[in-house]
Formats: structure tokens, sequence, C-alpha cells
């Protein structure tokens, strides 16, 4: 891999005379029982170039791209449009079947009348006419396309896996056992996660730290592992394959190499603090371990409580290991994929260094009341290596209950805390019932509960073996707990769901089954790596169903709780998975990368006669170079292909390849070809509001069929000189959708640079006399399906309510300062229809 | 003292009406915290949320705007010391506020009756206004303290609930009128059920009194066993509700189990800012007041 | 310990009549959902029955009324179960359940728009019906209809009258003016109870005049 990314990327190489064939896909009656399918068969014929169409059932399967490959041959067709579903769905699998069929895999476009079109407007004329105008603009698009090169990048052959939970394990395991060195990164001080603080695990009992700690011990051992713990991830650049990052590890004030982990010092030291992984039940020494199976085995000054008497100094003794003027110390790794594996946070759960703060006052009288506790509090006292060595007690006088209540879904399955399912709390609170009556046998079992969940595999054996046990299960969820003044006791009040009548129960002990949260930092975390949130906190799948593991980054991948909340099996499964998705990458030399990037035409650049550096500014890599007197050139290997530069050249100097200028006017000037008042020209950024447009279709959510959807990689593509050549050709409303500020841009800064452009530009629409409401800026996110409907439905009301008539009115009247910049530049074709050139 | 403010004082039906002590002691105590109240002349029933909304929501949406509608005419907020006149006030100012369609239906209605509306003007209830002015402030107003008195605090239910559209910073277990109360001195004791509803709302007192008479008396039970020397009350349907039920089932009990003073709260603020008993309507009660006067040190 | 709550409705019912399983089909009213959701309930669908509504109902503690059981059956579609039966008027509209609610269902709300539906189908109570027909009349649900309320007035030093709708005829016509509009004078049958009431005077006034005769 020689080449340069500019040479292979703009080099023509195989550049043909457009001659389109159109592929109409049925998609069962996904497509044909909303669209007329004959009649958008007739309608693509007459389109400029189209020389070829054909209707099929199924394009995607096998006869339907054996067709395409057929048509190719016969027909010598040099573009492809297939009619269809989302482009994120199948473009991947259409540009290879173009490209077995020996034609450029760039010479093929996507119609998506499927999630824009079928799925979300009912049979109809209107619905019909916008099937073909996303047709026409594919055409349009597929006329202008030129052939282009992937290029191929150097894989670093090694991964780096972010948590070091049981997720997080047995990803790093993976692919240390395939043969990829593997940066295991955990921020607290022992790998393990919330698995090494259960007591046992469902459904089978097994004791959880005796089945974890050997998979933690075999990290540490095994060759091709580096842990990396106590440390955090401060940034992340690069892309697949070759990503760059830094890391700071914290201070331990314990030299990691000398520790020999006898534990000498924790005994000389004087200070004990609250241990948070004891969920500040027990207490540890300032320089300790927090548990005694702690991978590395290293031990952690903790500098807000120690005392500096420098008796662990002296324990240490010629070992030397401990240094009180160590640093924190920031490193830089190379890799070649990231798992990401940060798992969850339990609510009310404490955070290290929180141990001095009061528990969290909430819901049913929880650090309020001493006898109300939660699940997590439990596991860590009904464990033999607990605080009270597995003696389950009432903090108010440390007898045991003899009657244990335990409230199901805290904080979960409520629109006023968090909507979702935890989905392992009905499972977790059966096999606590079973330990406590283990330990003594005479307690008494109260679940409160909305509904039982126990869906895994021996999961409902459990459940039986529950009610068996004798546990008294109670629909009802309990509006109110109060505590008896004099015995500390907790008396729950809930209707009995099934007999329809109010009860009260009186318990010694209240356990509380508190909702699981995304993990601290998962947002900060998520800017880093540039990947998305669904509407829940936690991080978002590339696809549902087909696509768990992956990020919308190439080559990162998610694993684990940290993308929804999910058990110990289930986790650990994504753990292997992720590992296999990592190593389709890694076992490989190269990694193709789509040569969607910017390319500067040295010719038009002005930055030879003076200074300019406007593409400098606004590149959010640094990708651009501007030296003085010279062109500016872009730095190929660091372009991620956002567009942000080409909108913001005044010259018109830069082009994105894939997505030109030429490409988009002739998008915009088909979709604005007839009725143009009547529209909203929508510019979508590929990330998110593309994707919660598709998600809009995909939710068979309903809107009026008057937006025309232009796909652009990233927000920050949208020209300004596009909207005035849509007001130029009578649009009704443009809106420009990208991802929500400020930091869930794929391109870190795109929608920033979008925004500003935007809402500078509405002013001079404004002046120039056009409704305010006709240009939108809006933030929708790939998870904001309903928004994205909910915007379209707006500004078709808007249109409506302001009315054609006054719309060609303003449009009239702003033209010349509208067209001004256009007729400048030299982009307004002389016949009104972009396809003149026939 | 902060600056005087200016309401538009709305009556209701049952303070003026049935319970004007608490009518009267308002016109005094409030003037003297700086609450100026102006008369909204000709207002109507809210009107009551439980009953009139339940026969049609429509309907009262439209009367509760009207009355709004006079106070933004005024240029004033609304002041009110019922709690169901606040909610309906609170309820309806949200409808029209989140549904302009709603909006445009009211003044539909009121095209024709020379009405404007255009939901400008807020409607408070008095105790958040008197709270507003702080704790401090109103303990030095405090002449008499009303030591040894002990205080059944009911807050009533409107002025909480739906949380969502109301002021207080929690949404169980309050205590700023446990605050108001103990700045005059006496203790606001606490007892079962506290913020259980009175039983009078939602048409209940009206239809089923028997009901309504069980759930006023479990909340005066218990306010019984802690021993307390009157309930304390802020809205004048929940203090018709402590009134006439006692007196009901007195009555059917034959004999008088029932004997709690029920007071509003700015008969007990006037009383501690030396004001005298008969000027706050002390001697208008249904329930004679004197047991609990007598308790208070001269 | 389970105990019935101190305040349990709890009573045990024998009957040797069979007990007829709910034909759902039958009975099945697909728009009163609809309706409801228009009506102050646009979430009820939301509703997983988990009974926070109902435990926390006060009205519940002492009666029939389950707040629950009434969602669901309005769930169901049995519209004229739901609108007929009496229990509906036992919500003191407290809204402890709307504020708990985990679904944000609104059950005060939604209780208010079946209410609503009902008194559309001709099930209103008699106390009810007075306190509507006071408003349109009086323009207050709790009017200064009886000199000794004036008094009363007077011996705590206010004005007799109070300068709301009481002393102000021309706001008692602008309420009628809006009760007419909005049709609830003909929703609460105004006209028909107000000419009742006033045969039921007229024939008491005589009743009153022969005894005296006599």
């Amino acid at each position: 891999m020689t080449e340069s990314k500019t040479d292979t990327a703009t080099k023509v190489v195989d550049f043909r005379e457009p001659r389109v064939g159109v592929f109409l896909c049925h998609c069962g009656l996904n497509i044909a029982g909303t669209l007329d399918m004959d009649d958008l068969e007739e309608y693509s014929k007459k389109l400029a170039d189209v020389v070829f169409v054909k209707q099929n059932r199924y394009t995607c399967a096998d006869p339907g791209q054996d067709e395409i490959r057929k048509a190719i041959a016969e027909h010598d067709l040099t573009r492809v449009v297939v009619a269809a579903c989302s482009p994120r769905m199948h473009e991947p699998t259409f540009r290879t079947t173009v490209k077995d069929a020996g034609l450029n895999e760039f010479y093929f476009e996507m119609a998506n009348i499927r999630e824009h079109c079928s799925w979300c407007h009912p049979k109809g004329e209107a619905t019909q006419e916008k099937a073909k105008e996303i047709i026409k603009m594919a055409v349009a698009k597929a006329r202008l396309l030129a052939p282009l090169q992937k290029f191929e990048v150097p894989v670093t052959p090694k991964a780096m896996v972010i948590g070091g939970g049981v997720t997080g394990i047995h990803s790093a395991l993976d692919l240390a056992n395939m043969g990829f060195k593997t940066y295991l990164v955990e921020r607290d001080e022992s790998i393990g996660g919330h698995m090494a603080q259960l007591d046992k695990t469902f459904p089978t009992l097994d004791c959880s730290i005796c089945i974890e700690g050997p998979k933690m011990v075999e990290c540490s051992r095994n060759p091709n592992i580096e842990i990396i713990s106590y440390a955090d991830i401060l940034s992340v650049d690069g892309y697949i394959g070759n990503f760059r990052v830094k890391i700071l590890k914290k201070a331990r004030y314990v030299i990691q190499s000398e520790c020999t982990g006898c534990g000498e010092c924790v005994e000389s030291c004087p200070i004990e603090y609250p241990n948070s992984w004891e969920q500040n039940l027990g207490t540890r020494k300032a320089i300790s371990i927090p548990f005694p199976q702690a991978v590395p085995l290293v031990f952690t000054i903790n500098m807000d409580h120690c005392i500096e008497c420098f008796m662990c100094i002296d324990a240490c003794g010629d070992r030397q290991a401990i240094n009180f003027s160590q640093e924190p110390e920031e490193i830089e790794v190379e890799v070649g994929t990231i798992v990401v594996a940060t798992g969850f946070h339990s609510m009310y759960e404490p955070i290290p260094g929180s141990e001095s703060k009061p528990a969290e006052k909430g819901y049913y009288g929880y650090g309020k009341f001493d006898n109300v506790l939660t699940a997590l509090e439990v596991e860590r006292l009904v464990c033999a290596g607990g605080p009270t060595g597995g003696e389950v007690i009432r903090r108010s006088d440390g007898k045991h209950p003899k009657r244990v209540g335990f409230i199901q879904c805290v904080g979960s399955r409520d629109i006023n805390k968090y909507e979702y399912c935890s989905n392992f709390c009905c499972m977790y609170t059966i096999k606590n019932s079973v330990l406590i009556k283990e330990h003594e046998p005479d307690t008494e079992i109260y679940i409160f509960y909305i509904d039982m969940r126990t869906s895994g595999k021996g999961y409902e054996d459990f459940y039986r073996r529950g009610r068996e046990s004798g546990f008294t299960f109670i629909k009802g969820r309990p509006y109110e707990v109060i505590e008896d003044p004099d015995t500390k006791n907790l008396i729950i009040r809930t209707e009995d769901a099934l007999l329809g009548e109010p009860i009260e129960v009186e318990v010694d002990l209240l356990i509380l089954s508190t909702a699981g949260e995304p993990s601290e930092g998962t947002n900060e975390l998520g800017s880093k790596l540039h990947i998305t949130r669904s509407g829940d906190g936690f991080f978002m799948e590339s696809h549902p169903k087909l696509k768990p593991l992956d990020t919308p980054v190439d080559g990162i991948y998610l694993a684990g709780a940290c993308q929804g909340l999910k058990d110990i099996p289930y986790s650990v499964a994504q753990g292997s998975g992720a590992a296999a998705r990592a190593a389709t990458v890694l076992s490989k030399k190269t990694v193709e990368i789509e040569p969607i990037v910017a390319v500067i035409d040295p010719e038009t650049c002005v930055n030879t006669d003076r200074k300019c550096g406007i593409c400098v500014d606004k590149c959010p890599y640094g990708a651009i170079n501007a030296l003085e007197g010279k062109a500016a050139v872009v730095n190929v290997a660091n372009c991620h292909g956002c567009g942000t530069c080409v909108a913001s050249c005044p010259q018109d100097a830069i082009t994105q390849m894939h997505f030109t200028d030429e490409q988009i006017m002739a998008q915009i000037r088909a979709a604005l070809e007839d009725k143009a008042e009547e529209k909203i020209l929508v510019f979508a950024c590929n990330w998110c509001c593309y994707s919660g447009s598709d998600l809009a279709g995909t939710s068979r959510f309903e809107y009026p069929p008057t937006a025309r959807i232009i796909r652009v990689m990233c927000s920050g593509r949208v020209d300004t000189d596009f909207v005035a050549e849509a007001y130029r050709l009578g649009a009704g409303m443009v809106l420009v959708g990208g991802c929500h500020l400020p930091t869930d841009c794929h391109y870190i800064s795109g929608n920033w640079v979008a925004k500003e452009r935007i809402e500078r530009y509405a002013k001079v629409v404004e002046g120039a006399g056009i409704s305010p409401e006709r240009l939108r800026w809006k933030e929708i996110s790939a998870a904001e399906g309903l928004i994205f409907v909910n915007t379209i439905k707006e500004m078709s009301q808007q249109l409506e309510d302001i009315g054609i008539d006054k719309i060609k009115e303003e449009n009239e009247k702003a033209r010349k300062r509208i067209e001004a910049p256009l007729r400048r530049k030299g982009l307004i074709p002389t016949v009104k229809v972009a396809e003149s050139d026939e | 003292m902060t600056e005087t403010q200016t309401y538009s004082f709305f009556l209701g039906c049952v303070m003026p009406n049935r319970f004007p002590n608490i009518e009267k002691s308002i016109r005094v105590v409030l003037p003297k915290i700086g609450i100026e109240l102006e008369e909204l002349e000709g207002a109507s029933c809210c009107p009551a949320p439980g009953v009139i909304r339940s026969f049609s929501e429509p309907t009262w949406l439209a009367i509760a705007s009207r009355n709004l509608a006079l106070a933004e005419k005024a240029g004033h907020d609304i002041i009110t010391g019922c709690n169901g006149c606040y909610g309906t006030f609170k309820e309806a100012l949200l409808e029209v506020r989140e549904h302009p369609d709603r909006l445009k239906e009211v003044q539909k209605v009121f095209k024709g009756l020379g009405l404007k509306y255009k939901a400008k003007a807020e409607a408070k209830h008095l105790i958040e206004v008197i709270y507003d002015i702080g704790i401090e402030e109103l303990t030095k107003k405090v002449t008499r303290p009303l030591t040894g008195l002990k205080v059944g605090v009911h807050y009533g239910c409107h002025l909480l609930k739906p949380s969502k559209n109301r002021p207080w910073k929690q949404t169980e277990r309050h205590t700023f009128l446990d605050e108001l109360v103990e700045l005059t001195g006496a203790e606001s004791v606490s007892y079962t059920d506290k913020f259980m509803c009175c039983g009078a709302g939602g048409g209940v007192r009206g239809s089923n009194a028997p009901v309504s008479n069980d759930i006023a008396t479990e909340k005066l039970d218990n306010m019984m066993d802690v021993g307390v020397d009157c309930v304390l009350n802020v809205c004048s349907f929940c203090h018709l509700q402590f009134e006439v039920a006692q007196a009901q089932v007195n009555k059917e009990l034959a004999e008088k189990k029932y004997q709690m003073p029920v007071i509003y709260y700015t008969q007990l603020l006037g009383l501690a800012m030396g004001l005298e008993p008969e000027e706050l309507g002390f001697h208008q009660h249904m329930i004679k007041t004197q047991p609990m006067l007598d308790k208070i040190p001269e | 310990m389970i105990q019935a709550s101190a305040r349990s409705r709890c009573v045990t019912v024998t009957t040797t009549e069979e007990k007829p399983a709910v034909d759902v089909d039958d009975d099945v009213d697909l728009e009163f959902v609809e309706m409801i959701k228009k009506t102050g309930g646009p979430n009820i669908q939301n509703c997983y029955q988990c009974g926070t509504c109902s435990g926390s109902c006060p009205a519940g503690a002492f009666t029939n009324y389950l707040v629950r059981g009434i969602i669901r059956k309005a769930l169901l579609g049995l519209k004229e179960e739901v609108i007929s039966s009496p229990d509906l008027w036992f919500c003191t509209t407290c809204y402890a359940c709307t504020d708990r609610c985990p679904q944000d269902v609104k059950p005060t709300d939604v209780i208010k728009a079946i209410r609503n539906v009902a008194v559309a189908e001709g099930y209103m109570l008699g106390p009810h019906q007075k306190v509507a027909a006071k408003v349109v009349e009086a323009a207050h649900a709790v009017p200064l209809d009886k000199e000794s309320w004036q008094n009363l007035r007077v011996k705590v030093g206010l004005e007799p009258v109070p300068p709301n709708a009481s002393g102000n005829p021309w706001a008692i016509d602008e309420i009628r003016k809006i009760t007419k509009k909005s049709g609830f004078e003909k929703l609460i049958g105004y006209e028909e109870f107000m000419k009742a009431q006033k045969e039921k005077a007229k024939k008491k006034a005589e009743e009153k005049k022969s005894q005296k005769k006599e």
C-alpha cells in the first residue's frame, strides 16, 4: 500500500457514459402493497439515460441480484439504480453485485422508496408521486456518478477492550487467544466489574467470584493481554485499523512492577475508610486493594484519606514499591479495533470517591429508613466474603430479619425515571430470596412485582423453585412504604392486584430491586468515540437485529450492558461476539475504506495568492494544510469524508467524492422540477437525521408525503448554495437535519458548523423576504423517528398555513438576492433543468 | 418587608357564602404582610374541578377561563384561598397553554361576550404567596407566639397535585405548611396519613356523604390519636368538609364524639400577629373554637 | 405478616346465582377508548395494571371503587358497564394515583373523562344535577341563596353580599350565555330540572296553604 489515498480516490478508473438500469423492488408487499409498480416502471423508462427497467419481487435475494448482473451484461448498463429500501440497509449488498458484474461499485445509487415512502404514507396519488420523484432524484445523481476506487489501509493487528467486567474479560481473552495483542482498559483499581461483587449467580447458584476469579487471573497471565487498570480514556483518534488512543493512568502511589502483593503495607496502615466496592457497608485501609481477588494485585493509596504517616513505606521496606511522588501517566497506544464493554451503574450504587457522601435519598425511604437496602447491598451482605461474613442483618439493630420484602421495578418501567425493564432484577430477586432462606430457613419472603419476567434458559424452573419454597409473590406496585418508628420495621402498602384488595405487609427488611442505568461517563466516552446513545442513554447499536454488536463507526464494537441491560450469559456471549467482529478486521493485513474524501483543486484554491485557510479551520480532524503561498492540501489519511470543508470553501475549490456539488444540485433540481412550492426539501445527515427518517419508516409512523430527502454524510456538507438553489426553483420549505449538539456528531463538530452556517443564512433568507419558518435547522438523532415525523408534520402544517400563493410571491420577491451568489459562481444552468446535456 | 404585591382576589363559592370567617381573616391578615387584594367583580364559581369538570370538561374550561380573563383584564394574577379553585385554574391554564386549539375553542365561546383571553394571568394559592415572603420575614410579624398549641396540618390535595403542574419542590412529604404553622410558635404534630384526602372532592361530598364522612373521620381519628388541638387547613372546601362531617357524624352517633376545631391558616397567623379572635371570625365556627383559644397564652 | 389493610373493603360475597362470563365480543365499544383518549386520558393504553393507583386511592379504601378495574374495563371496551356503575362517582379527585402512576396514565383525568361520557349518556346523580343547575342559575355551585348566609357575613364583619356574581346580575347572565353555548344546560337537563323544582315548590306551598286552612 504505497499509493496515497488521494491518488486512488480521485483517479478516474473507468469513466463511462451513463446508461442507467433501474430495478424496482416489490419487497414482497412491503413496497408493492402501497405503490403501483407498473406505473413506476413506465415512469422510470422515461427518465433521461434510463435504458432498462425491471421489477423484482425481492431485489436483494439471489434471483434479484442475478437479474442486475444479467442486465448489466446484456444491456451494457453503466449505472445501476435500485429503488427499494434504505441505502443504510442494502447499499453494500448491491455495490458488491455491481462489482461482480464488472462495473465500478460507485456506479450504484439507491432510491429509498420503502422507509421513506411505502412504509410511512398510505396508498394514494401523493405517495405514488413521491416514489416517482425519489427514483428521479436517484437517477439524476446516478447519471453524474464517477467511478472511485476504495483504498486500502494497513491494519494494526491489536485490539483494545474498554471495560474489564465479565463482558470485557471474555472479549479480551478471545481476542488474545486468537493471537491478537489486546489492551484491557479498566477505570477502577481491579477488573471484575459487577460480577465480582455478586455472591451467587442465577439460575444455577454458582459462586460468582469462584467462576469469574479464574478468568480474571487468566487475563493477567495471558501474554497477549495488557491490563491497563485505574485508567481513563482521554481521546480516540484515527479510523478502522488505525486508532490512536490516549490513556491516563491514575497515580496509585505504588509502583506496579515492584509491588509483590504481599499486603504488609495494609497491615501497617492506621486509616480506614468506607469501601465503595462493598457498597460502603465495609471499610478498607488508605492503602489497600478493593477486594482480595483483585486483578492486578497492586495496592493503591487513596490520597483523600491518607494521613501520610509513611508507615506503609517502612512496611514495604526493601521492596520500595511505594512512591508518594508518583504522577498520573499519559500513554498512547495504537490499535486496529476497539470493543466497548463499559457495563452499567446500579441506581444508588456508590461510586469510588463518593464514600464520604451520605446515601442518596430515594424511592420507598431508601437513604432515610435504616432497614431499606438495595439488591447490590444485599449481594455483599449475603456473601461469605462480605463485610458481615455472609449474614444478612438489619442496619438498625444487627438482627436477622424474619420477614423480608422485595420491591421490583424500583426506577424501572417508570415513565418518570427509566422507561425500560432492567432485565435481570426478577431473577436476582428470586436468587437472593433463595439464599436468604438458605441462611435462615424460617425467613418469610414477600416479593412485590408488576410482572415476573423469567424468560432465559432454566429461568422459569428457578421461578417455580421460588414458589415451591413458599415465597409469597404479590402482584402490585407498592405506592408507599412507612417505617414503624419504634421497631424500625417497614410497612409496605399496596394493592394485591390479583385480589383487588388493598393490603399492608410489615417486614423487618426491605430490599429494592433498583434499576440499572448507563454507567458514569457514558456520554463522555460516547463523544470521544463518536458513537451514539439511544433514547435510554445506553450505546446504540448499528442495527437492532442484524448488527447488534456494531456501532456506526467502523472498527468499534459494543458488548454487554453498555448497549442495554443484560444478564451474565448474554453479556459473555456478546463479549465473545464482539471479539469475533473485531477479529474480522484484525485478521486481515489491510482494510478497505470508502473513498468518500475531500479533494482540493489547486487551480481554484486562492490560498496561493492570499491567506485564506477557512477549510483548515472548519476541518474537525485537522486534516487540511494550507501553507502560505500554496494551495491547501487534504491529508486524506486523516480525512473522514464529512464534507464540512467543501461547503465552507468560498471558492468551491473542494470536492467531496461521491457527494459532489453537481450530484447534489442534480438531486435538488430533480426533486423540485414539479410543484416545488408544495415540497419540503430535506438535507439529512447520514448518521442521525437520515437514520431517524429511516426509523420513522421502520416504525410505520405516518406523516405527510411532502418531504424530499437528500442524504449527505454530515450536515456540515450542506452548502448555502444548495438552499439558494432550492428557493430559486421555488421550494416551499427547506430543512437541514443534523446530529444533536453538543457531541453527537459523527465527525466531531460538523453539526456545529452546519448550525452556525444555516442560522446565519436564515437571516439572509429572511432579509430577502422569505418567511423565517421556511428554513429550519433541526437536530434529530437516529433514535428519534418520532421527532422526524413531528418535524415534517409541523412544517407541512406551516407550509399549508403560509399558502402556495404567498410562497410563490415570497420566492419572486427574494429571487434577486437569493440568486446573486449562484449567478456569480455560474451555477445557474441555462436550461431550466440540469438534464440539458443530452 | 418586601414590597407590596397586588392580586385579584378570587373568592369562589364556599368561602363567601358559607364560611365568611375565612374570607374575613384573609382580608384582615394579607394586607398586613404586604399582600394587597383587589376585588374581582363578577367572578363566578371557579367552577368546581371535581363536579363541573366531571360533567362537561369544555364548559368547565370555558367558565374557568372567564374568571381568568377577568383577572387578565384587571392586570393582576389571581389569588385564591381554596385548593379546588386553585386546581381548576392551574389545570385550565395548562390545558390552553399546551393546546393552542383549546384556547381557540374558548375564545370562540367568548365571542359575543366581549371577553378577551390570552391565558396571560397566573393563578396562585395564597399559601404559595405567603410562603414566598419567607419564614424569617413572617416570623418578625409574630407578637403573640402560640406556644403549646398542637396543630394537625391538613394540606389537601389540589394544592399539591398533580405535582407536575404545581410549584413545590417535592412531590411527597411536603413541609412548607408545617414551617408556616411552626413560625407562629404552635407545634405541627405529625400523624398517620397526613397527606390523605379530606374526602370532599370529586362530587363525593354531595352525592355520597357516608363515604365522604368515613374518609374525613379517619383523618380526624388519626389526628385525635396524637392529641392535636385543632385541624388546620388552607382550603375552604376541606374546611367545610371537616366542619360538616363532624356535625353529621355526631348526629348519626347521637353523641358529640368529634369536637375538633377547624382553623384556616390566616386565622392562625392572625392570632399570632396579635389580632383578636373576633376580628378573625373565630366566633362563627360550626365546631366551637374556644377550647383551642383557651390554650393560647395571653 | 400480611394483613388486609386496616382500611380494607374486603367483604365475602356468597351467592347461589350463576356468574356469567363477561362477553367481551358483544359488549365491546372500540370508540370508548378513543373518546377517553381525547378527553383527558391520552395515555390510558399505557396501563400495565400494576395497582399503584388503586392502592393509593382513599376512596378505594372505603368502597368497592377500583381505579385499576375501571381502566381495565374501559380498555376492554365495556363502556356500558363502566359508565353505569355507581363506583365511578366515588373518586374524590385527590390525584394521588396520577402523581404516582409509573406510566403517566393520569387516572384521575381518565375517570373525569369517563364521567363526561356517563353524563352525556344520561347517567347523572341527583345531587350533581342540582349543583350543576345552581351554577347555571346563580353562577355559583354553592350560592348565596338564603338571607341567613348574608347575616352570617355581616356577623363576621363583611358586606352582606360579596362582590362576585352574587352581587352582579350581568355576570350571571354571562355564565348563562356560556352554558347555553357549550350545550351544558341541555346536557344537565336544566329547563326540565327547574320546571320540576318550581312545581315541587308550588305543590309544597299549596299543601302548606291547605294545611293552614284546615
